[in-house]
């Protein structure tokens, strides 16, 4: 392991299956563009998720986080690490050869428009993983579709519809369903509530708790919203500049920062509060970009562990 | 600011159909000097569409029609005129000079082959008669006033070559260029990053002191309104359901619908001392 390891320090114990679902060793992505510069978009990214956790990646645009979920999922390949998924290196695994593995892992994206066929049912977007793995035919597919439909908090009818007949919310809940049609034990919510109206937001994000209640499902939640991320997650790990910065339980992220990157996305927060109003400095900072032009290359970011699972990476004194 | 002085804008009974189907209904509000007001609501409350009427602008490039209502603004020398009773010759001259807009994605809203200076320096000089040297000038006071770093630099740029957030100030910049009363600002934070919301957050605050413009902020985000609003109207089906000051609003909401929107809000900060995930309360929710 050439990683810091960041594996929970919880000691097994039980009958229950205590190996991770997910880790991710060391792994790196560069992406080479003009003038012989390259994006190094994900940096020595070390991290595991838990069967039955919701581990958040949280940072802001161009911090990795999506690019990130994209590799685990194999919809990338990396340029460095590796990727376990329950037990099995799928790093370098062909389409085909990945094919049992992907029943496991599914991903769910920002916009539930652009990830439906307008011209096809919706109930066949739900089945279409079935038939493809060749799970279910006929009248057993049409049984599992109405079932998953129910699932999801929609009726069985709806099947029978089109995409523009549903609202936002109703649309994002018929991916999910869709997601969840080869039963995965890992979900990639790529900023997948981030689209929606508030209260719509809150009912998909209930469901999700629910689906993972009843399922034992792992979520590897991408978002840049952290009050949602509060919400939602056991552990969160934060992304900057291609690189965790810090990572651990959800209330030592949020009660207790320890990186200036975490403690000042912390800040910059609006708070539904009006008696906690900011005061904010004027600053004029801007996010810097993961570009590095011929021979340069980030520095790596060394994380030390403050706290049992509480990894903080370690800074450079300022002055 | 006193509620007794008259409103620069009082929006009464407005009412703006497309088709059939009736955007705003019956809507009323008033704006004082130095206010800030935020019109919150979720997709399709008709706070966008408010905004544009207040501009005029439904009615150009979309099938809106204002059908009721007035929308009644003081002109500095103190005379009220109703918008809805102008021609487009008139609006023109008060667009920029009297109420100026900004947008949500300063890109689409920026000419890619314009100098960004350029672009204000041309608002200037449509909208208050100065030449292109005198408007130049006041594009670089303005570039200062919203802290663009650099500012003399960044005049010569093109919109590509700056940041999502730099974007936004320049759209402030030009907004501010020719000194309105009145700034709307329709989702001005929603597209930037958290930490550089933050900073746009801050400055249209600071800006407000120094210049003493009204603002109407048109938002969905609940955090933004508690941040920066006076005054809060919760929009919802085409409607108003209720207005208050935004203590009022967010400490002791008076409908259902508002209890319920601030219920589903995720607030940073209300899970410490949890180990464990937990469901919104929903209001209705089985």
């Amino acid at each position: 392991m050439t990683g810091v390891d960041t594996t929970p320090s919880t000691p097994a114990s039980g009958a229950e299956d205590r190996t991770p679902l997910v880790v991710v060793d060391d792994l790196c992505k560069v992406f080479p563009v003009a003038d012989r510069a390259k994006i190094h978009a994900v940096e020595h990214v070390s991290l595991q998720v838990d069967r039955g956790e919701t581990l958040a990646v949280v940072g802001e645009s161009g911090c990795g986080k999506s690019t990130l979920a994209h590799l685990i999922i194999r919809l990338l390949d990396p340029t460095g690490g590796r990727i376990v998924l329950d037990g099995a290196d799928i790093t370098d695994l062909s389409a085909r050869a990945m094919r049992p593995h992907r029943q496991k892992m599914q991903i769910v994206f920002q916009d539930p428009f652009a990830s439906l066929d307008p011209r096809r049912t919706v109930g066949r977007a739900v089945g279409e993983p079935l038939r493809v793995h060749k799970v279910a035919s006929g009248n057993e597919l049409e049984e599992r579709v109405a079932n998953l439909f129910e699932r999801v908090g929609l009726e069985r009818q709806h099947a029978r519809q089109f995409p523009h007949q549903f609202s936002g919310g109703q649309r994002q809940r018929i991916c999910i369903a869709r997601a969840l049609a080869l039963e995965p034990e890992l979900v990639i919510a790529d900023e997948a509530v981030s689209a929606l109206d508030v209260s719509i937001q809150a009912q998909v994000i209930n469901l999700m708790m629910d689906l993972q209640a009843e399922m034992g499902l792992s979520y590897l939640f991408i978002s840049h919203d952290l009050a949602v991320v509060e919400r939602i997650s056991h552990r969160v790990a934060v992304m900057y500049l291609g690189q965790i910065v810090e990572l651990g339980p959800r209330s030592a992220i949020f009660e207790n920062p320890q990186h200036s990157y975490t403690k000042r996305l912390l800040e910059a927060v609006p708070i539904a509060d009006p008696r906690r109003r900011h005061h904010r400095p004027l600053l004029t900072d801007e996010i810097p970009s993961p570009r590095w032009g011929p021979g340069e290359a980030p520095e790596r970011v060394e994380l030390a562990e403050v706290e049992p699972g509480h990894f903080v990476g370690v800074e450079a004194p300022t002055g | 600011m006193a509620n007794s002085d008259p409103p620069l804008l009082s929006v009464r009974e407005l009412t703006v159909t497309f088709d059939a189907f009736t955007a705003v209904d019956r809507v009323s509000f008033d704006l004082h000097e130095g206010q800030t007001l935020a019109v919150v609501g979720e997709s399709g409350s008709g706070k966008s569409v408010t905004a544009l009427s207040i501009m005029r602008l439904v009615e150009l490039g979309t099938r809106g029609r204002i059908t009721g209502g007035e929308i009644l603004f003081r002109l500095p020398d103190g005379a009220v005129i109703d918008l809805i009773q102008q021609s487009e010759s008139v609006m023109r001259d008060m667009r920029g000079n009297n109420i100026s807009m900004i947008f949500q994605e300063p890109l689409t809203s920026l000419n890619p082959v314009y100098t960004v200076g350029n672009q204000v320096a041309e608002a200037v000089m449509l909208h208050q008669g100065l030449d292109r040297a005198e408007a130049m000038d006041r594009a670089l006071e303005v570039f200062e006033l919203v802290r663009i770093p650099e500012a003399r630099q960044r005049l010569g740029e093109y919109p590509h070559q700056l940041s999502g957030g730099m974007r936004q100030r320049v759209m402030i910049a030009m907004a501010l260029s020719c000194d309105p009363t009145v700034l709307i600002a329709d989702e001005p934070t929603t597209a930037l990053d958290v930490t550089i919301q933050a900073q746009i957050l801050g400055l249209m605050r600071e800006l407000q002191n120094e210049t003493n413009a009204a603002v109407i902020i048109i938002t969905h985000d609940m955090g933004v309104v508690a941040e920066v609003a006076d005054d809060v109207v919760v929009m919802n089906q085409s409607r108003v359901v209720e207005q208050g000051s935004v203590y009022d609003i967010f400490e002791r909401p008076a409908e259902p619908y508002t209890r319920a929107l601030l219920a589903s809000v995720p607030q940073l900060g209300s899970m410490a001392g949890r180990d464990e995930p937990a469901r919104f309360d929903l209001v209705g929710e089985a």
